[in-house]
């Protein structure tokens, strides 16, 4: 189908029958790349450790590549909690959990606190009251970079302050303590770092990039393709974008609005998907203007 | 052992004050080779400077 035909004469039943035949063509392939990008992206963070300390490399150098490895970290996740990498009892299901509790170390968010935290913001994206993600929603892109760190002090209401709260409306107080106990373990190695004489490795390989890792994942991957974000429904909620930083620089989400429509079509084939539901998302009113 | 995590976590600022950014300004100080007046340490100079932005973002609620 070209993008460019027009299917606005077409019936809501065959548009929702061309979009399901779309997605199925999608869904349900290997994300080889995925597992791949987990474990060697938190290998190579890791190794930043031993070759920082030793004098392998400069400082400097592990702090622009742990920038990186964080800021990727948690992709692989992503699709590990929409089941992408194998259904709940299927064979591979050990591997989908692993690479979901896995590569997310290094960002320090427990797997089960984005997954459940992530299906809320499915079910309610853009809602103000139930969207876990809302507080991301701003004017504009220097906004939407102090919102985020507005929202990651102490006192904050949003941003990752409201995951608990999102945990506990769900009914699941109990993943807050995956929370708890990953602050704890992630202060208790900073602390004994720094007083260890390794104050400035600990800040540059893993405190600062995390900042910086979570800034740039909570501006691509929350506000810019939601933004402005006051609509709510399936075909509204989200929208394609065109990012300066094109589709790797936005970290896979110009075509996001895919994604939501789909979560289970892997993030490497949603352009794939977008180009060839185009047509029935202009026939839908979705914002696909940009792209 | 709740009431303990609650209060560790309420005390989060004045924590990491002392807890990290004290060493850290410690070994910026140190590796940098300033010179502190009144025969101040490293250390110590952390600690003033750490703790007391602990301790402000403590009581503001925010670092920034």
């Amino acid at each position: 189908m070209s993008p460019t035909i027009d299917l606005s004469q077409l019936t809501e039943a065959e548009l929702i029958r061309m979009e399901r035949e779309i997605a199925a063509r999608h869904i349900d392939k290997f994300p080889y790349f995925s597992v791949i990008w987990a474990f060697t992206n938190t290998a190579i963070w890791l190794s930043l450790w031993p070759l920082v300390f030793m004098g392998v490399i400069p400082l400097w150098l592990g702090f622009i590549i742990a920038c990186f490895n964080i800021t990727l970290s948690y992709l692989p996740s992503h699709e590990a909690q929409h089941d992408i990498i194998a259904k709940p009892g299927s064979k591979l299901r050990w591997l989908n959990q692993l690479v979901g509790h896995i590569s997310i170390i290094p960002l320090v968010l427990p797997y089960r606190v984005a997954k459940y935290t992530h299906m809320e913001h499915h079910k309610h994206a853009n809602d103000p009251e139930k969207d876990p993600d809302y507080a991301t929603h701003a004017d504009g892109p220097l906004s939407a970079i102090w919102k985020s760190i507005y929202y990651r002090q102490p006192r904050a209401d949003g941003g990752l302050n409201a995951y608990g709260s999102a945990l506990e409306r769900i009914g699941r107080p109990d993943i807050v303590l995956d929370g708890v106990i990953y602050q704890l373990i992630h202060f208790g190695i900073l602390f004994g770092l720094a007083w260890s004489g390794f104050a400035i490795e600990a800040a540059l390989l893993w405190w600062l990039p995390r900042h910086i890792g979570l800034t740039y994942i909570q501006y691509y991957l929350s506000w810019a393709p939601h933004h402005p974000g006051n609509e709510s429904g399936r075909y509204r909620d989200t929208r394609s974008f065109r990012s300066i930083l094109g589709n790797i620089g936005s970290l896979g989400m110009q075509y996001h609005i895919v994604h939501h429509l789909h979560p289970r079509i892997p993030l490497y084939r949603t352009p794939q998907a977008y180009w060839e539901m185009k047509p029935i998302l202009e026939a839908r009113g979705c914002n696909v203007h940009e792209l | 052992m709740i009431t303990a995590i609650k209060i560790i976590f309420y005390l989060g600022p004045l924590i990491f004050g002392f807890g990290f950014l004290a060493p850290l300004t410690a070994q910026i100080i140190s590796t940098a080779g300033w010179t502190l007046p009144f025969g101040l340490t490293p250390l110590i100079a952390g600690l003033m400077i750490g703790g007391g932005l602990g301790l402000i973002a403590q009581i503001r609620g925010t670092w920034i």
